[in-house]
C-alpha cells in the first residue's frame, strides 16, 4: 500500500499529465476528460490526504516507533532515529517473556504477566458477543412478527447504544455498587466479589449496550427475507419453526456474520467499562489483573510507565490479533456457505 | 374459529375418542391437549386454531419485549431518580425513588445539579459549562467540515470518472481495517511534538479531512441516484463545484443529516481521543470531566447523587437528538446493514 501514498496534489498533476498525453487521438473530449479528472482528484483529496497523513503515516510511525525505545526523554524524532540499545525486537519479546535481559545483562521482569491476564481477559470479555446474537436473532424474530409498536420496540433498545459510554459506566458502577440496587436484589456482590463476578458486571454491561445495534441490523435483515418463499413453505405446510431455520435464517447469515465480525473488532478493543469501573492495572496495581483488558494495559503503559515504544508495540500486536481473528471468520463463512 | 381450521391437522371430534376406554396417561395426554387447544395448538384430539395460536405467540412476543424493554430502559430510570437522591445511604439501596431525596437534604430537588455547577472547577482545572462548550467544538467543527469533506469525496468515487479511482477508493478503504489504539500512540507523539495535545487541535484537525465511513456511506446513497440530473446540469453549463453544491448537497441530505448526527453523537460520546490526547486539563471535554467526576466530589457527602448527576446531564444532549433524530439515524443504519 505504502507506494500509493503519494499526496493527493501529485497524483492530480500526475493523471493531468496522463490526459493530456492522450491529447492527440481524442482532442475534442479532451478538456472535459482532463476537467473530470482535476476536478474527481480535487474532491477526494482532502479524504485521501487525512487517510493519508493520519492513518497510514502513523501506522508507519507506530510501527517504527515500536522499534525504537521511546520514553518522552528525548524529543519524539530524535528517538525515531536513535534505535533501541536493546535490540529492535526488544519490547516484542519483552512481551512474551516472564522475565528478560536487557542491554547492561540485567535481568527484568518481563511483560507477560500483565499481557497475558489482559488478553485472557479480553477473550472473556468476547463471550457476550455470541450470546448478545442469540439474544438479538430472539428479539429481532420476535419484533419480525406482525405486531404493532415494533418500531418502538426498536428505539427502546437503541438507546443504550447510542449513550456516552462514560455516563453508563459510572452509572453502572454505582448500579452494581456492593450497596447497589442490584447486588441487593441478587443477594451478591457485584463490583466487590471476586474476579469472575467483576468480570460477569463487564460482560452485562457490554451485552446491555451493544444488543441494540445487532437487533436494529437484524430487524433490517429480517424485512429483506424474501416473503414470498416463506408463504411458499407454509403453504407446503412447513411450521414457524421450520420457515425460522430453513428460511429467514440462510438469507440472514449475511447480516448475521457482518455483526459478528463487527461486534468481534469492537470487542477487542474494549477498554473504557473495565477500566472506569475498577481500575487500571499498569497504574493501579496488581490487584485489577483480573478486570484490565487488553486496551488497558496499553493505556496503562502509555499514561503511567509513558514507555511509548511499548504500548505501541502492543497495539501492532491488537492489529495482527484483530486481523487473523476477522481472516479466520472470513475463512470459517467461507466453509460454511461451500 | 371454524373458518381458519388447519386442514393438514388430524382431527377426531371430540364425541368419538371419549366412546373409547383411556388409559391414565392417555387420559393426561388428552387433558394436555386440551390445555393446548385453548391456545390454538392442534393435536390428535383437537383442532389447531390459528387466530387463537397467533393471540398466544402474540402475548408471548409482547410479555418478552416489554421485559426486555423495561431492563433496557430501568438503568436510566434509576440515573435520573439517583440524581435526585439525598445522602448516599439512602440513594443506594433506592430502586424506585430515593426515600431521602435532594428537596430534603439540599433545599431544592436540583441540589445536586446545583452542585455540578458550583463544584465542578476545583481538581480539573475546568467547569461544568467550560467542558460542555469545548465538548460542543470538539463534536460540530470536525463533524461539520468533516461531512462536507467526506461527501465531496463520495460524490467523487460514486458519480465522477477520473484514473484511479477504484485504486484509490480501496486505499481508503483499507485503512479502515487498521483498528484505532495501534495508532494513537504514535498519533500522540506526532501532536505533542507540534503542541496539539495542548489546545484541542488533536480532536479537531483529524476530523475535518473526513472520515473513510461516512464518505462510504454517502457513497452508497449517491449511486441510488439517478445520474441524469447530473448529466442536465452539465449540459446546461455547471461547473463540477457548483454541480456538488445546488445539486449533490440537497439531494444527499437525508444521509447527510444521519451520518451528521451520527458523528456527532460519535463525537460527543468520545472518550479514548481525549484521553490520549489532551493533555491541558483546561481543554478536557465533559467524557473526561463525567469520568473523573466521582473523585472531584468524593467529599460532598452524596457524591454517587452528584456523579449521577452530571451523568444525566452529559447524556441527555444525546438522548434528545436521538429522540428527534431516531426515525433518520435508525434507518440510516438498517441501511447500512442491509447493503452488506
Amino acid at each position: 500500500m505504502q507506494e500509493q501514498a503519494i499526496p493527493a496534489e501529485d497524483a492530480a498533476a500526475e493523471s493531468e499529465t496522463a490526459a493530456v498525453a492522450v491529447t492527440p487521438k481524442k482532442r475534442r473530449i479532451n478538456r472535459a476528460v482532463l476537467s473530470e479528472n482535476l476536478w474527481g482528484w480535487f474532491f477526494i483529496s482532502f479524504l485521501v490526504l487525512g487517510t493519508t497523513v493520519f492513518i497510514y503515516i502513523s501506522f508507519i510511525l507506530s510501527v517504527w516507533l515500536s522499534f525504537v525505545d521511546y520514553r518522552g526523554n528525548t524529543t519524539f524524532w530524535e528517538a525515531l532515529g536513535r534505535g533501541n540499545p536493546n535490540g529492535a525486537f526488544y519490547w516484542y519479546k519483552y512481551m512474551f517473556s516472564e522475565t528478560i535481559t536487557n542491554q547492561v545483562g540485567l535481568e527484568v521482569t518481563g511483560g507477560w504477566g500483565y499481557f497475558g491476564s489482559s488478553l485472557l481477559n479480553t477473550v472473556f470479555y468476547l463471550i457476550g458477543i455470541p450470546v448478545g446474537m442469540a439474544l438479538s436473532m430472539l428479539f429481532a424474530a420476535l419484533m419480525s412478527r406482525d405486531i404493532k409498536g415494533a418500531g418502538t420496540f426498536r428505539v427502546i433498545y437503541y438507546i443504550p447504544t447510542v449513550s456516552s459510554i462514560v455516563s453508563i459506566t459510572i452509572l453502572w458502577q454505582n448500579l452494581f455498587a456492593n450497596d447497589g440496587v442490584m447486588s441487593q436484589l441478587f443477594g451478591t456482590n457485584f463490583i466487590g466479589g471476586d474476579e469472575w463476578m467483576q468480570k460477569l458486571t463487564v460482560l452485562l454491561l457490554t451485552t446491555w449496550k451493544g444488543l441494540g445495534g445487532s437487533v436494529l441490523l437484524l430487524c433490517a435483515g429480517m424485512n429483506g427475507v424474501n416473503e414470498s418463499h416463506k408463504e411458499a413453505a407454509s403453504i407446503d405446510g412447513a411450521n414457524a419453526w421450520t420457515i425460522y431455520w430453513r428460511i429467514s435464517l440462510p438469507q440472514l447469515w449475511p447480516t448475521i456474520f457482518y455483526c459478528i465480525v463487527t461486534s468481534f473488532i469492537g470487542g477487542m478493543q474494549i477498554f473504557t467499562e473495565p477500566e472506569l469501573i475498577f481500575g487500571n492495572v499498569v497504574t493501579d496495581g496488581a490487584a485489577y489483573q483480573g478486570v484490565t483488558a487488553f486496551v488497558g494495559i496499553i493505556y496503562g503503559y502509555f499514561n503511567g510507565q509513558q514507555w511509548y515504544s511499548y504500548a505501541s508495540a502492543m497495539g501492532i500486536i491488537l492489529m495482527i490479533i484483530i486481523l487473523l481473528l476477522t481472516l479466520v471468520q472470513f475463512w470459517l463463512n467461507r466453509k460454511q456457505e461451500a | 374459529m371454524t373458518e381458519e381450521m388447519n386442514n393438514d391437522v388430524v382431527y377426531l371430534a371430540e364425541g368419538e375418542a371419549s366412546t373409547e376406554k383411556l388409559s391414565f396417561f392417555e387420559t393426561v395426554f388428552k387433558g394436555l391437549c386440551k390445555f393446548g387447544s385453548w391456545f390454538g395448538f392442534g393435536s390428535k384430539y383437537y383442532r389447531s386454531n390459528k387466530r387463537r395460536k397467533k393471540i398466544f405467540f402474540d402475548v408471548i412476543t409482547y410479555v418478552v419485549l416489554i421485559a426486555v424493554a423495561f431492563i433496557m430502559i430501568y438503568p436510566f430510570w434509576w440515573m435520573l431518580a439517583a440524581s435526585f437522591a439525598g445522602n448516599q445511604t439512602s440513594m443506594m439501596e433506592m430502586a424506585w425513588w430515593p426515600t431521602y431525596t435532594a428537596a430534603e437534604e439540599k433545599g431544592s430537588l436540583f441540589g445536586n445539579y446545583a452542585d455540578v455547577f458550583s463544584l465542578a472547577s476545583n481538581g480539573t482545572g475546568t467547569n461544568f459549562w467550560q467542558a460542555t462548550g469545548i465538548t460542543l467544538i470538539y463534536s460540530l467543527v470536525p463533524v461539520t467540515v468533516g461531512i462536507i469533506t467526506s461527501t465531496m469525496a463520495a460524490f467523487a468515487f460514486a458519480k465522477l470518472n477520473f484514473k484511479g479511482r477504484n485504486v484509490m477508493f480501496f486505499y481508503c478503504l483499507a485503512a479502515v481495517m487498521i483498528p484505532g489504539p495501534s495508532l494513537m500512540i504514535a498519533q500522540y507523539c506526532i501532536y505533542a511534538s507540534i503542541g496539539w495535545t495542548q489546545n484541542g487541535l488533536a480532536l479537531i484537525i483529524p476530523g475535518c479531512f473526513g472520515a473513510i465511513m461516512t464518505a462510504f456511506f454517502i457513497r452508497q446513497y449517491l449511486y441510488s441516484m439517478p445520474t441524469a440530473i447530473l448529466e442536465a446540469a452539465k449540459i446546461d453549463g455547471a461547473g463540477y463545484w457548483r454541480i456538488f453544491w445546488t445539486f449533490v448537497i440537497p439531494l444527499a441530505m437525508p444521509a447527510i443529516t444521519a451520518q451528521f448526527i451520527l458523528s456527532f453523537i460519535g463525537c460527543w460520546n468520545n472518550y479514548l481521543g481525549p484521553l490520549f490526547f489532551v493533555t491541558n486539563k483546561a481543554w478536557s471535554p465533559l467524557a473526561l470531566l463525567v469520568a473523573q467526576f466521582p473523585d472531584i466530589v468524593s467529599n460532598n457527602p452524596s457524591h454517587y447523587a452528584v456523579s449521577m448527576a452530571v451523568s444525566v446531564l452529559a447524556l441527555l444532549p444525546v438522548l434528545i437528538l436521538f429522540a428527534i433524530f431516531q426515525k433518520w439515524i435508525l434507518g440510516s443504519i438498517m441501511l447500512t446493514g442491509s447493503k452488506e
